[in-house]
């Protein structure tokens, strides 16, 4: 029964992927200008730390490679939750405009479908580029590779369980879309940066408000070196996390009030 | 129909005013924005402190560790008062059709948005300032700043508004032409965090490359005041701001070539 759900569930999130996709597609040049500005983009972060790292060779052992490594696995599970599960970036304005009532009157999982049925399709760009800037972190063998798809996966789960708890903080505040955004980029400016550096208080604040030692740190750290119990640490982390932004959303939802909107979704 | 440019100043001093008020409603938005800047500057003390720590030298490029944190706390502070950006409110404007409403109405469409913008972005700009100067003063550390040092980057400050202002108008009308401006609007964001000093201050950088930098746009917008107020000469400033106001004249130009290409495209039908 679980896994006839799940299968169902897998089955449905494939075919809204693939739609959605197709429609983007649909404005060829569009769909490449943003695919390749994306790259571009991500590009020019990483040139800010060639020039740094020719300053610096390396910070508390922290070198290019290191910060080659980390771009890969955050603009991948950045790339994938924005291309696939673009919505849950999207709850808070949903909720603050009342517009979850399409949502609730559907079968399935409103969870589920209000984040899937967004896509950033220049978000692809970014995965294009994680994958890319992989093979310029140091020596790439299969078991690496393995090991960085696992941690990839693990820490996109991770990311999308702290945006909704984040964005699901409009059902109590209202209007908090801008607040979001900005824990978000707070999110992003901790995975930016040498992770080396950080220390004392602000390393606790990595670890609990804000989970960037489990979206960047952590994963970086096991790819280079595989250890059975952080990855273990990792794993449980990451099913907390999500039961939490669940159990948030789920009790969310019981005050959200309808914003009697109507409107029509093409 | 396509007024770019007509100056009346009482009526845009009201629409800086309402968008004043605007920005300071939501007090959650401005604390998180606040707390953002915190943590950024929090982030920007332990990265400096170990790099220069590792270095081995107390001043590279003329800046201590202190001052480093000082400048990128104001280019930041300056650069993320201009959220939410002109590009994607142009854009907007542009798809939904609802810029042919503003041409004819009795006001320049390029002086309304760059006055509303000036007005959104002040109240951001002082709370990022204050809470800025705040956790400086406690993370990094005083340093010493002059009067007129203050002086010449307000003027710099100004001028860097107004050059972000014309570029990111130009960038979003380029809706005219293409589906989606973000490319070009992730482009110009980066051409910031590159060569704008948002993350490694251009003094930190290998001369040759600085020197380049240091005449590109990017650099004029906001790191040019940050690092006049930090660190003050004559010299300094005087260069910064003859490339600041080149680079002005020549958007202002593009800005207004464009718009005026653009509103071509306009059709207004009755109804």
């Amino acid at each position: 029964m679980f896994l006839s759900t799940v299968a169902k569930y897998i089955n449905l999130s494939f075919e809204i992927i693939k739609t959605n996709i197709l429609t983007a597609m649909e404005y060829r040049t569009s769909f490449l200008i943003q695919v390749l500005g994306m790259i571009v983009n991500d590009t020019a972060l990483i040139f800010v730390w060639v020039i740094f790292f020719k300053q610096f060779n390396q910070i508390n052992g922290w070198t290019f490679a290191d910060t080659a490594m980390l771009y890969a696995v955050t603009t991948i599970n950045f790339g994938l939750v924005m291309a696939f599960f673009r919505g849950s970036f999207e709850l808070a304005r949903t909720i603050a405009r009342g517009e979850l009532d399409y949502f609730l009157a559907l079968p399935k999982n409103v969870l589920w479908h209000v984040s899937i049925s967004r896509s950033e399709i220049s978000a692809l760009g970014d995965t294009i580029f994680g994958i890319i800037i992989f093979f310029f972190a140091g020596d790439v063998t299969v078991e690496k590779a393995g090991l960085f798809v696992f941690y990839v996966l693990i820490s996109t789960i991770i990311l999308f369980s702290f945006t909704v708890i984040t964005q699901s903080m409009a059902f109590w505040f209202g209007n908090f879309e801008e607040a979001a955004e900005q824990i978000f980029h707070s999110l992003i400016g901790f995975t930016l940066y040498p992770q080396t550096v950080f220390h004392g208080l602000l390393k606790i604040v990595m670890l609990t408000l804000i989970p960037a030692f489990f979206i960047a740190t952590l994963p970086v750290q096991l790819i280079r070196n595989f250890d059975p119990v952080l990855t273990v640490v990792m794993l449980v982390y990451a099913a907390s996390i999500f039961c939490i932004a669940v159990i948030i959303f789920t009790a969310g939802l019981r005050s959200y009030e309808s914003g009697n909107l109507i409107n029509v979704r093409i | 129909m396509t007024k770019v440019l007509t100056v009346s100043v009482p009526k845009y001093w009201e629409v800086a005013k309402v968008n004043f008020s605007n920005s300071t409603t939501y007090l959650t938005n401005v604390l998180a924005r606040s707390a953002t800047v915190v943590i950024r500057i929090w982030i920007f003390t332990q990265l400096y402190r170990v790099t220069y720590a590792v270095s081995g030298s107390h001043v590279i490029g003329g800046m201590t560790v202190s001052m480093v944190i000082w400048t990128l706390m104001f280019t930041q502070g300056f650069q993320t008062a201009t959220r939410p950006g002109v590009i994607r409110l142009i854009d907007e404007e542009v798809k939904s059709g609802n810029l042919a409403y503003s041409l004819n109405r009795p006001y320049s469409y390029l002086l309304f948005h760059y006055f509303s913008h000036l007005g959104r972005l002040v109240p951001i700009l002082f709370a990022n300032i204050v809470i800025g100067i705040l956790a400086t003063v406690v993370l990094a550390g005083p340093i010493n700043i002059t009067g007129i040092g203050i002086l010449a980057g307000i003027i710099l400050l100004f001028f860097g508004y107004t050059l972000d202002f014309l570029i990111s108008f130009m960038v979003g009308l380029t809706a005219f032409w293409v589906e989606d401006t973000s490319a070009f609007n992730w482009i110009y964001q980066k051409g910031q965090m590159v060569f704008g000093g948002n993350i490694l201050p251009l003094a930190l950088f290998p001369p040759g490359l600085r020197a380049i930098a240091e005449l590109t746009p990017f650099s004029q917008l906001f790191y040019g005041s940050a690092q006049t107020i930090v660190n003050f000469t004559m010299g300094n400033f005087l260069k910064f701001l003859s490339v600041q106001l080149f680079w002005v004249v020549i958007f202002a130009m593009l800005a207004v070539y464009l718009f005026r290409k653009g509103g071509r495209n306009v059709s207004i039908n009755g109804g």
